[in-house]
């Protein structure tokens, strides 16, 4: 009977939709704990000397993946059994007992083999419970670019659980002191590989954030001495820099659909939102604050934008109706809030509220009602960013000292730290999923 | 996309790589690194003397605050500034009775330096969102030049900028501190030459 019962269940977890629509996206392995789930080191198909740093490059990024998402529990290589370079990596050319005894209940395991600077990897998602193959994919790239391949199948791991795919392969971008004193733009893989750094001009460069293609880097600096927005292209390291014929840009997002930009224009020491075209032309005012209107933020469908205003007398959160003009106040609760995201499934608004003296993320459905707390007012955590499936939000905390970025699930649980600097690192902005 | 577009990196073309964040210390700036930003222009403090006013002596010209930041100098008022600071409550661009009584103290100063121009520098303390603070620096700037335009200062020798957050002159998390970031402040720049 028991194993009847520990087959339904794994049977639940392993087709989506199964959970419910209101549960759609949540992973659990038995008893409601992590599922857990184990990676092996890839097996050497070729004859590359250099097979041990992709065999287990592979299977670390998968496994870092895999444990970012606070969904699995990846078991400790150390307690593998089967010796991965003499053992099998298809259905029946390996035991499935040498895994069950270990305590996983999915597997990953797969092989490479590189020709020149290329690198051929087949990876499968076995079900061990069942003794069958939920995936099996094969991926064509350069050695170099190896990890993109891990993140790849991995977002595909949980599209075969959730049927919505990972968000792993990713970018982030945000601001960086690197330990000294200017405020320059990075860009990195959510896994903290891949740095690049879109300004080197020794000013204050800030608020920077993605076109929705995920091939440019919007962003505010003073390195002309008047803040204003730049749209750096991140392949062809090609600059437009936007040149209001008053005033200064504080900040801007682009529109989903890629056409225009939602911008902050301070101009005669009033700051209010303004619609752009993608060379920096206004074209048209959107609010009309003797105040401030400052950190827009579209709705996935382009129809709203949820900003700051302090015509209340305190910043606070409004959403702006963009064809009728009009907006309505979201935030009534705390007496500051700022940096508001509406997410990308469209249903909920994150942003940073004061809570005594610290500052804490909050989500509110983008309707209005009453704010969840995310995280702690222990600390300071702010900045928060959507990941592009919405089930995770980014953000900056000095929790540890310096700001670093974080991850957390769209609930707040399972907060992690992403790969540290030297520095203050803050205002992440999470890119779309990568190709 | 194509499907072997994994070699999409490699077309990058880096402008300004550094490899960042590796090691927890990055290479120290030398003090007083004189190495500008590219890009900017600032020609303050390099033409101070040509052409300022009679009568009141001043000290030489201090550099905004953005000209300190990249020096590597103190971006705080030098005391022996003839412009004082204003400063303001939290979350606030009021002007208080202190603020006022700066305000004319600068007016003053401006009436026997006509040929003088400013450039009033809005700040705010660390704390909230950096857009937030660079909008709220704004109307501290633009509060101070209003006020000194009722005191009779013409607007065209006045011109404001933001920096919100971030230029601090200390960086304690304590009201101290906060206090003295939440500034306008008020920066001689080069007179224009006669047209």
């Amino acid at each position: 009977m028991m194993q009847k019962i520990m087959l339904m269940l794994s049977f639940l977890v392993f087709y989506p939709g199964f959970a419910g629509a209101q549960f759609k996206g949540e992973i659990v392995g038995q008893g409601g704990q992590k599922f857990p789930i184990a990676v092996s080191p890839l097996k050497n198909l070729g004859t590359t000397p250099d097979g041990a740093k992709l065999s287990e490059g592979l299977a670390d990024t998968m496994a870092y993946d895999l444990d970012l998402s606070g969904w699995f529990k990846v078991l400790d290589r150390s307690a593998y059994i089967e010796h991965p370079q003499s053992t099998g990596i298809t259905l029946g050319a390996f035991d499935f007992k040498d895994w069950s005894a270990i305590g996983a209940e999915g597997l990953v395991k797969g092989g490479f083999s590189v020709q020149g600077d290329e690198v051929t990897v087949e990876l499968r998602l076995f079900d061990v419970y069942q003794n069958k193959e939920r995936i099996g994919k094969r991926y064509t790239g350069k050695v170099k670019d190896y990890r993109r391949i891990a993140h790849k199948f991995v977002d595909e791991i949980v599209n075969q659980f959730t049927g919505v795919p990972g968000i792993f392969n990713s970018r982030l971008t945000y601001v960086s002191t690197s330990g000294g004193r200017f405020k320059e733009i990075h860009v990195s893989h959510l896994d903290g590989t891949e740095k690049f750094q879109v300004t080197n001009n020794r000013t204050i460069n800030l608020s920077p954030s993605w076109t929705p293609d995920g091939r440019a880097v919007l962003y505010s600096s003073f390195k002309d001495r008047v803040q204003t927005l730049f749209l750096f292209e991140l392949y062809s390291g090609k600059e437009i820099k936007f040149s209001p014929h008053a005033g200064r840009l504080i900040s801007g997002k682009v529109s989903p659909d890629g056409k225009s930009v939602a911008a902050t224009l301070e101009s005669g020491g009033n700051s209010n939102l303004y619609l752009l075209d993608l060379n920096g032309n206004v074209i048209r005012k959107l609010t009309e604050e003797t105040g401030i209107a400052v950190s827009p933020s579209w709705s996935p469908d382009g129809r709203q934008i949820v900003y700051v205003s302090d015509r209340a007398g305190s910043p606070q959160i409004y959403v702006l109706d963009v064809a009728g003009g009009k907006s309505r106040r979201l935030t009534y609760s705390g007496g500051y809030n700022t940096s508001p995201e509406w997410s990308p499934k469209g249903d909920r608004v994150v942003y940073t509220g004061r809570v005594g003296s610290r500052f804490a993320i909050f989500s509110i459905s983008g309707d209005g009602g009453d704010p969840r707390k995310l995280t702690s007012e222990s600390s300071d955590s702010e900045d928060p960013t959507w990941s592009p499936d919405g089930r995770f939000i980014a953000f900056s905390s000095n929790r540890a000292g310096k700001y670093q970025l974080y991850i957390m699930q769209a609930t707040g649980e399972n907060q992690r730290r992403l790969t540290g600097s030297g520095g203050d690192d803050t205002k992440p902005s999470w890119s779309p999923r990568l190709d | 996309m194509a499907h072997s577009n994994l070699g999409y990196w490699g077309l990058v073309v880096v402008i300004g790589l550094a490899v960042g964040g590796c090691a927890p210390s990055a290479t120290p700036k030398p003090e007083g690194a004189s190495s500008s930003a590219s890009g900017s222009k600032s020609p303050a403090g390099q033409q101070s003397g040509a052409g300022q006013g009679s009568g009141t002596k001043e000290s030489a010209t201090a550099p905004g605050s953005l000209d300190a930041l990249q020096k590597g100098q103190s971006t705080a008022t030098p005391a022996s500034s003839p412009l004082k600071d204003v400063f303001f409550d939290y979350d606030s661009y009021g002007l208080r009775a202190d603020a006022r009584q700066v305000l004319k103290a600068n007016a003053d100063w401006l009436k026997q330096n006509p040929s003088a121009r400013v450039e009033v520098e809005g700040h705010c303390d660390e704390r909230g969102t950096s857009e937030y603070n660079l909008a709220l620096g704004a109307k501290r700037a633009q509060s101070a030049k209003d006020y000194l335009a009722t005191l009779g200062i013409a607007g065209d020798r006045l011109s404001t900028i933001s920096y919100g957050e971030e230029i601090q002159v200390c960086k304690q998390a304590n009201e101290d501190c906060w206090r003295q970031n939440r500034r306008a402040r008020f920066v001689t720049m080069p007179s224009r030459p006669a047209s």
